[in-house]
């Protein structure tokens, strides 16, 4: 909280410094304080700041409903599903969503109009949220999860679309980097803090009960409204630097063409198998862990909520470290086959022992930042660049709506059966995708085995063949799939553009607009 | 690649043999595959309608052996279970003798030396405490505690193999604490949450409490139960962790009060229970809410015997532990929310059943890890067929 007034202070100032540069700027000749110059660091970092805390809101709460989850089902009177129905409503617009994110900020709203929509929307959502639950009114509370959804994920591509816009070049990666820390951050403070502000509520109130759990969910909304204040401060700032430094306004340069998809590869389809059946047994099981660890493992809730916040704390740091492995190593099919290898144990752990449950959760949490840093890169290997936007967006809504349909299903799950039939059904999803990577190694390595290339072996590939990729500059007669195969040197650039989705470190030269498609999902 | 692959595969085997291995065990070994013939009857009384309760007799009819389940409203309600070694034992009722409960004897099994073990257990009473603080900590603040012997007990409901006994406080028509006994010929399960698994051995009671006005907004509950023995009385409860919640969801243990000679491992006899209740008649998630025990205190006889009608005529010098069993825990809500509470226990004899994963889970287990490595050794194959085909075909080096 002391952090949220340093900030709030900052913001003050910052305004004042800008309304104060105003008039500098309309004076050509006067030299502005460093601060105030957009092409200087320091203004960039104060920028930064802004864009940091811009998703901060939107990632804080998210997880509300997780880290409130025995206080939202006894004050609500509400069953496991009902519960995990707040989950699958944000991730029902996402479906729709993933498609048109990039398309609104680019042809529709700009960056500017479209970063202060997202978060309006992001903000409305929760007040509505809370007042559903202030007036114990559910279906209002399932309402607000929704308009909060619609802004969410759309509001993660607005920023990475404004950190390309302001960074693109030397600090991107690290920019890009900075901004996964605090949507951990944000995940990981409201997993710790939000059970402490709904008792610190209770006994203001005087009892808990739905009235508490509102007003704390509305006091979680003050993170949104800060959020929204950010977007704001943002959207004058960039408006500014517009104008002195004549830049253009920054584009998403998403290009969705949905004919695309009957192109896509037998190994692209497998990748979104995995996808799917992976992330499913993550975020679903994060929702409604909190009980679990109660129930199972006899922790106190603050415990739960720590635990459970575990997988974000430990991906935070894992994330760029095994990155820049999976990046040195390659074999990336090797990697993702650990990665899912590991998430079963964790879960068969969870599922078959009482062992103690942090051993399982910070696996879980390495394993899952591993596929991260191992799975998203291999689209680009497998896809041609013109179609990346399609396949990225794609990827992305069918992992949504999976999402979705998961939610409500693990909710069904553990009213009907229990805990051990959920992780089992977790089991069972991950084994689905431990089947699709090994079917995926299998058609790669009888297409020549692409993906699964040491870096070595690729670094002496692209020497090779980089005669071909100057080729590719001219028109050629080949179709851009058969390109895509045969000029390994543009993936290898690719990748590692997409690599920087997930803070990975990466060579400077290597990043580019395309970086800021990451919606939320990939940035966990 | 190839290595890694195959090493991981063989990790995955081993955990794969391991699962069938205990698979099978499960299979094998939790297949209590005991039958018994059983039936069930009200001892008739010569006096109608009988003075003061009636008095059910179960006989569970095995192989070589019987199980007599004994029933008694005639104060406290009260279960008896006697075991014997003889398929043709029989139960005898000295009507005037048990109704006096003078002198024991009132009630014999005979003949006498077939009898292996024998066990009671009494519902003596139920205590309400007023829970202001929301601490679940039965301390202090207890109401005057419900005397069940001073109930007035309904006639029993039979519905083969259940008998239904309910009754209602002195004084008052409001609510009623219901006891339902079943007894089972087959190992099973019933429909309802909890679920526990039981065995031709064992019988279950659902105690619910319906209705009952509770004296304070803030009330919760406790039933004390007298378990009572001959020479080895129930002395001891074991929590036992297990991991497999799936026929009482969220609920990951089970509690045991067993008797046994001399500390051994032997069991001679036990009560189970899940430590949940329900507080609605349809259990659900939502419903549940905890229960603990206390420890196992022994208690004089002669109080037992004289609250429970069927103590006092089978045994003569009765040994006898009390427990008390508190429904809900800190942060729950009240009685009042629903005016529902239901629990559920086994009592038998021998070892108490041990639970195993259901068929599904192991089926799901099997096929989730059993088709990746089928793909993984038939792909492997196919992919090493080809490359020697290939490599045969292709005579021929590059020159660089």
């Amino acid at each position: 909280m002391a952090d949220f007034q340093e900030r709030r202070t900052l913001l003050g100032d910052d305004d004042e410094c800008s309304f104060a540069g105003r008039p500098e700027a309309r004076g050509p000749g006067r030299p502005m304080a460093a601060i105030c110059d957009p092409s200087h660091l320091l203004h960039r970092v104060v920028v930064l700041v802004f864009m940091c805390f811009l998703g901060f809101g939107s990632y804080f709460c998210y997880d509300n409903p997780a880290a409130l989850q025995t206080q939202v089902i006894q004050d609500l009177n509400l069953n496991t599903a009902k519960f995990m129905q707040l989950y699958a409503w944000y991730s029902w617009p996402n479906v729709i969503l993933c498609f048109l994110g990039g398309f609104l900020i680019d042809r529709v709203f700009g960056i500017r109009l479209g970063t202060i929509i997202f978060s309006l929307f992001v903000c409305i959502g929760q007040v509505i949220f809370a007042a559903g639950a202030w007036g114990n009114r559910f279906w209002l509370m399932e309402v607000g999860r929704f308009v909060f959804g619609i802004g969410g994920e759309s509001l993660a591509v607005a920023q990475n679309t404004y950190a390309v816009n302001w960074f693109k070049g030397k600090e991107l990666n690290l920019v890009f980097g900075l901004q996964l820390s605090m949507a951990r951050l944000g995940s990981t403070v409201n997993m710790n803090i939000m059970g402490w502000v709904y008792s610190e509520v209770a006994s203001a109130v005087g009892s808990s009960g739905y009235t508490t759990l509102g007003i704390s969910l509305m006091i979680a909304a003050g993170t949104c409204v800060f959020s929204l204040m950010c977007a704001l401060v943002l959207g004058f700032l960039d408006k500014r630097a517009e104008r002195i430094l004549h830049k253009e306004q920054g584009k998403t340069g998403e290009v969705i063409k949905l004919t695309d998809v009957k192109d896509f590869s037998l190994a692209l389809w497998l990748i979104f198998i995995i996808c799917v059946f992976y992330y499913v047994a993550i975020f679903p099981f994060i929702g409604q862990g909190q009980v679990f660890f109660i129930e199972k493992f006899n922790f106190s809730p603050a415990q739960a909520r720590a635990v459970n916040s575990i997988v974000y704390i430990i991906s935070a740091p894992a994330s760029p470290i095994l990155g820049f492995i999976v990046d040195k190593t390659g074999r990336n099919v090797g990697w993702v086959l650990t990665a899912v290898i590991a998430t079963l144990g964790a879960h068969m752990m969870l599922a078959f022992t009482f062992w103690n449950p942090w051993i399982a959760m910070s696996l879980l949490g390495l394993s899952y930042s591993l596929l991260a840093c191992a799975l998203w890169p291999m689209v680009a290997f497998v896809v041609p660049e013109h179609q990346l936007g399609t396949a990225y967006g794609f990827m992305q809504s069918i992992q949504n709506l999976g999402l979705a349909v998961i939610a409500i299903a693990v909710g069904l799950i553990v009213d009907l059966r229990g805990y051990l039939v959920l992780e089992v059904f977790f089991c069972a999803c991950i084994c689905i995708a431990m089947m699709a990577v090994v079917a995926l190694y299998f058609v790669d390595y009888l297409k020549g085995g692409d993906l699964n290339r040491s870096a070595a072996a690729r670094a002496k590939l692209q020497k090779e063949t980089s005669p071909d990729s100057e080729t590719k500059m001219q028109p050629s007669m080949m179709t851009q799939g058969e390109h895509a195969r045969l000029a390994p040197m543009s993936a290898f650039g690719l990748r590692n553009r997409y690599l920087s989705r997930l803070g990975a470190q990466l060579p400077d030269h290597c990043s580019t607009h395309l970086s800021s498609l990451a919606h939320r999902s990939v940035l966990k | 690649m190839a290595v890694a692959v195959k090493a991981e595969s063989g990790r995955v085997l081993g955990i794969l043999l391991v699962f069938l291995f205990s698979s099978c065990q499960s299979l094998f070994s939790g297949g209590d595959s005991y039958k018994r013939e059983v039936t069930m009857q009200l001892i008739p009384n010569p006096s109608s309608p009988p003075p003061g309760g009636e008095l059910l007799h179960a006989r569970a009819v095995g192989g070589n052996d019987t199980l007599h389940f004994l029933f008694c409203s005639q104060g406290a309600p009260s279960l008896l279970i006697v075991h014997t070694n003889s398929s043709s034992s029989t139960v005898k009722v000295n009507w005037p003798q048990f109704v006096n409960r003078s002198t024991s004897g009132g009630l014999t099994v005979e003949p006498e030396s077939s009898i292996l073990y024998s066990s009671a257990v009494v519902f003596s009473r139920l205590l309400e405490y007023d829970d202001e603080n929301n601490t679940a900590e039965a301390t202090s603040n207890f109401f005057p505690a419900y005397e069940l012997k001073d109930f007035s007990w309904n006639l029993m409901n039979l519905s083969h193999p259940k008998a239904l006994l309910c009754g209602s406080a002195p004084h008052s028509s409001n609510g009623s604490l219901c006891l339902q006994l079943s007894v089972f010929g087959t190992e099973g399960r019933a429909e309802l949450w909890p679920r526990l698994l039981h065995s031709a051995n064992s019988s279950q009671v659902e105690v619910w409490l319906s209705g009952l006005l509770p004296r304070s907004n803030t009330s919760r509950f406790m039933l004390e139960l007298q378990a009572v023995g001959g020479a080895y009385p129930l002395s001891k409860v074991d929590v036992r962790q297990f991991i497999d919640d799936e026929y009482a969801p969220s609920i990951f243990k089970v509690s045991q009060w067993v008797s046994s000679v001399n500390n051994s491992s032997d069991v001679l006899g036990f009560i189970q229970w899940k430590p949940v209740a329900y507080r609605r008649s349809r259990p659900s998630l939502e419903d549940a809410t905890p229960c603990r025990h206390s420890d196992p205190q022994a208690q004089s006889g002669n109080a037992t015997t004289a609250s429970s009608a069927l103590v006092k005529a089978f045994y003569t010098d009765p040994k006898v532990m009390g427990m008390n069993v508190s429904f809900g825990i800190a942060g729950d809500p009240f009685y009042n929310r629903t005016m529902f509470l239901s629990w559920t226990m086994l009592v038998g004899v021998g070892s108490p059943p041990v639970d195993s994963f259901s068929p599904m889970v192991i089926g799901i287990l099997m096929a989730g890890l059993g088709i990746p490595i089928v793909l993984l050794l038939v792909g492997g194959v196919y992919v090493f067929i080809r490359k020697m085909r290939e490599s045969s075909e292709t005579s021929y080096q590059p020159i660089n």
